[in-house]
């Protein structure tokens, strides 16, 4: 289907490939240079490098705080995603698929519905009285849980569909599973790679994550980009450390998700 | 029959959990939202919240600016993604998998630190600013104005465009170039008969996704310009969080106005899909 | 002169060599089919002759003229695909007057020819139709329609029929056939089916692992196989080595020979020395495997009544008519 072609035709193609590239390759140079340059400011090119802007960003108890909590905020999120969303997708697609098209309806809400509008509910309502969520990580747990739901739920219907859920199950039942059996034993160990993969690019899209943090809980619990977002006045070169910091750190995660996913092709 | 049952009922009780977290998470906001964008302290149940927001220059500049932005970043975005997603699929396999991968990655460094990365390129002192001004080839840019918001919604619809349109191109079958060649056809005269208007709907799709995208977007201003740009999830914010004038209702009012948008561009993508053709599946 | 004349035409793909020096000439007029199994080469042949895929060395003559240096645009060659290559944004209607479009046809003239071309293939009541709309028998022949309505000099048609079920296929054939006819349309037409090739063609061209093995009439083609992978391809052969065939015809042969199935005559009269080892009925036909002096053979007997049809071990008389022993290499 798509053979590389050559001539000026292929040279064509190849030359919009880089142009793509070098477009979305641009702000990160940008800020990696920024990030161990010692100075630059007003002219083109910085005027010395150095590292230290990294030793300082890894050595600030505040930026560790907010690493650690942003990590906890989301491995909860997705260990509440887990628990929640596993046995719902089992249920939906083994009991009851006609559910389905209403569940596909409903994962559009988190999507169609932007996170600023959703905010002005949750302050409202869990601010304060019986339900008082606002300022603490629980509420962005919680919110998280509906971020990442979109991902996770269509990650794994994918792959539940692939491994042929029913047949898998009667099979395992009519060797003598009970359905829990058949679930654990059977069904969960096929879903391993395919949920790795959703875990990992749901982790990497709710680490980026600022609207909610922002606005529910801002600096009483300081997540990695709230840190970030009032770091803005300190110095350029330290902003720089810390976006590269957090964009290696994502980097990772996707390659490895990418990694993953070319093993479960084969 | 009777375990059949029972083992339903339990089943049942497996969506209890997640439904909980659902309502309370999600559902839950978005009815109080949309029941107190009709309330408000001065005149009880009504509309005064949309009257207020529709007879005000604000709240007007609010939404054209963001009308503004989304649709011009979306119209570029969506250039630039279409002619990106159809030379990567031309291209061999090594370059192909890198730049897909790539674009992957990069549509994570949306928000705030995209912000970042674009004041140190484009700000006042940026290098990037400093170099152009010295080819002159700009005079004065201001990356905290519309344009340079423009620009920056741009730069991220672009993976996300090349991500929504990359399998569109799927749709378009080597045969029917291959058949229109024999037929007489030239490169243009294929696109403008066969290949523009069988990828129209997966464009138009991806136009409104865009759209939709931008309408919503809060941390990358919000970073960029501290929240002082008159854009519609700004003004929603400041209502709810910020130091002065706090009015849930009015929030709710104006957020109600800018899911009725982006409801709105569904609705004329729907319409519009319906002109088009219908390709079997 | 030929109409088509195909000179040491030479293709590579992938460091493996598809041909290396291909050789036919086609007259005008004339159904030519290009036959052999999968990756043969046939398609890409095809392909090449269409301009499609590009050649590496040799000459592609159309009514004289080299078409090799000429891009698809311009060779006045029409193409029926396998997967019929319909425009899903057109109805029928467009989708055959496109040809007409890109030659700048008047819109009148135009639809005068489409009317036509369409009422040829029976599908003028669908004019205003959508291909997906239409069933596998009825795109095929909208394809066809359309690569019919420029009057191109040569209609190339790639494995036509084989998406389609066994009743629509033979209705088809004998459409396209008939219209070819008509026309006085050279044609040239790959399939890997040799029913298809016996039935439809002037003449075939056997291919095998980017070569032309043989080539002549269906009748040629059927009955004189000159080697064993002719002789297997085409038809049921018994093939026999030098050793098993001095065995079979009680005399010295010193080359391998291939007999027909139906070439075999059985009987209850005569030297018994032939045993029924098993049977298929294949409708009309009744295919036994026999084994007669030591040799192991297929034999077809048409099912015309009661006494053709003979049990399991049951021992006859063989005869072969010598015309139909075959020397293949």
């Amino acid at each position: 289907m798509s053979r590389a072609e050559l001539g000026p035709v292929g040279i064509y193609h190849r030359v919009v490939v880089y142009l793509l590239f070098a477009i979305l390759l641009l702000p990160l140079l940008g800020t990696f240079i920024y990030s161990i340059s010692s100075s630059w400011s007003a002219t083109i090119l910085p005027s010395g490098f150095s590292i230290k802007w990294y030793a300082q960003l890894w050595s600030d108890p505040r930026f560790l705080g907010a690493f650690g909590q942003s990590l906890l905020v989301c491995v909860g999120a997705l260990i509440l995603s887990v628990v929640l969303i596993l046995p719902l997708l089992f249920v939906v697609h083994y009991h009851f698929p006609k559910l389905d098209a209403l569940m596909n309806i409903l994962i559009l809400l988190p999507f169609a519905v932007p996170p600023v509008v959703s905010s002005v509910g949750l302050l409202q309502l869990y601010g304060s009285g019986p339900f008082a969520m606002v300022g603490t990580p629980w509420i962005l747990i919680g919110c998280y849980f509906t971020v990442a739901l979109p991902f996770m739920y269509r990650a794994i219907t994918n792959n539940l569909q692939a491994i042929n859920l029913r047949d898998l199950m009667d099979a395992a039942q009519l060797l003598g599973a009970s359905t829990f059996q058949a679930a654990i034993l059977v069904v969960l160990p096929n879903l391993r790679k395919g949920l790795m993969v959703a875990l990992l690019l749901s982790f990497s899209f709710l680490f980026g994550e600022f609207v909610f943090a922002n606005i529910l809980v801002g600096t009483r619990y300081e997540t990695l980009q709230v840190y970030l977002n009032n770091m803005r006045n300190s110095s350029g070169h330290f902003t720089s450390a810390l976006v590269i910091s957090y964009f290696f750190f994502v980097l990772v995660l996707t390659w490895a998700a990418n990694i993953l996913n070319k093993d479960k092709s084969e | 029959m009777n375990s059949m049952t029972r083992g339903k009922w339990l089943a049942a009780l497996c969506l209890v959990p997640f439904t909980l977290f659902f309502i309370v998470f999600e559902i839950a906001p978005l009815v109080w939202v949309m029941i107190n964008s009709l309330q408000s302290e001065e005149f009880g149940w009504g509309i005064a919240n949309f009257t207020k927001i529709f007879s005000s220059k604000f709240y007007l500049q609010a939404i054209q600016y963001s009308l503004e932005i989304s649709f011009w970043s979306s119209v570029f975005g969506i250039i630039i993604a279409v002619l990106g997603a159809y030379s990567l699929r031309r291209v061999d396999s090594k370059l192909r998998n890198f730049v897909n991968a790539f674009a992957n990655m990069t549509s994570n460094f949306a928000g705030v630190p995209l912000a970042f990365a674009f004041i140190i390129l484009l700000g006042f002192n940026g290098s990037f600013t400093i170099m152009l001004k010295q080819a002159g080839l700009i005079q004065d840019f201001n990356l905290y104005s519309k344009t340079g918001l423009i620009m920056l919604y741009t730069y991220f619809q672009i993976p996300l465009g090349v991500l929504l349109l990359y399998p569109a191109f799927d749709a378009l079958r080597e045969d029917w170039r291959e058949s229109a060649a024999l037929l007489g056809a030239n490169g243009w005269q294929f696109w403008r008969h066969i290949g523009l208007p069988v990828l129209t709907p997966a464009l138009l799709g991806t136009f409104v996704i865009l759209l939709a995208n931008a309408l919503g977007a809060y941390a990358t201003v919000y970073a960029l310009t501290t929240g002082n740009f008159n854009v519609l999830p700004i003004r929603i914010a400041a209502m709810v969080s910020g130091d002065i004038s706090l009015d849930p209702n009015l929030a709710s009012a104006l957020a109600v106005v800018l899911v009725a948008l982006m409801t709105l561009v569904t609705v004329v993508h729907q319409l519009l899909l319906k002109r088009s053709y219908h390709v079997s599946r | 002169m030929s109409y088509v004349s195909v000179q040491h035409l030479q293709k590579n793909y992938a460091g493996t060599t598809v041909f290396s020096d291909i050789n036919c000439e086609i007259q005008k007029g004339e159904f030519v089919t290009l036959l052999g199994p999968s990756g043969c080469g046939k398609s890409t042949l095809l392909r090449c002759i269409a301009g499609l895929t590009p050649v590496d060395g040799g000459k592609i003559l159309l009514d004289g003229v080299d078409i090799v240096p000429l891009s698809p645009q311009k060779r006045g060659i029409g193409m029926v695909f396998q997967s019929y290559a319909l425009f899903p944004n057109m109805t029928v209607e467009q989708n055959v007057a496109f040809g007409l479009r890109m030659q700048k046809v008047n819109a009148d003239d135009s639809q005068k020819r489409v009317a036509d071309v369409l009422k040829l293939v029976e599908l003028h009541d669908f004019a205003a139709r959508y291909p997906h709309q239409l069933s596998g028998g009825q795109c095929q022949r909208v394809a066809l329609a359309r690569s019919l309505v420029t009057r191109p000099r040569l209609l190339l048609l790639d494995e036509p029929l084989s998406a389609l079920d066994a009743r629509i296929r033979k209705h088809l054939r004998e459409q396209i056939r008939q219209i070819q006819r008509e026309l006085g349309l050279t044609t040239i037409f790959v399939t890997h089916d040799q029913e298809e090739a016996l039935t439809m063609s002037d003449r075939i061209f056997l291919m095998n692992q980017g070569k032309i093995v043989q080539s002549g009439d269906a009748e040629t083609l059927y009955t004189a196989p000159v080697d064993v992978f002719a002789a297997g391809f085409i038809g049921n052969y018994n093939l026999l080595d030098a050793e098993s065939a001095t065995k079979l015809l009680q005399r010295p042969i010193n080359h391998r020979i291939a007999i027909r199935p139906e070439a075999i005559e059985l009987s209850l009269d005569g030297e018994l020395d032939a045993q029924v080892r098993s049977h298929s009925l294949l409708g009309n036909v009744i295919r036994y495997r026999i084994e007669a002096r030591g040799v192991e053979l297929v034999v077809d007997v048409l099912n015309r009544s009661a006494g053709d049809l003979h049990p399991d071990g049951q021992r006859l008389a063989l005869s072969i008519d010598p015309t139909a022993l075959c020397e293949v290499a």
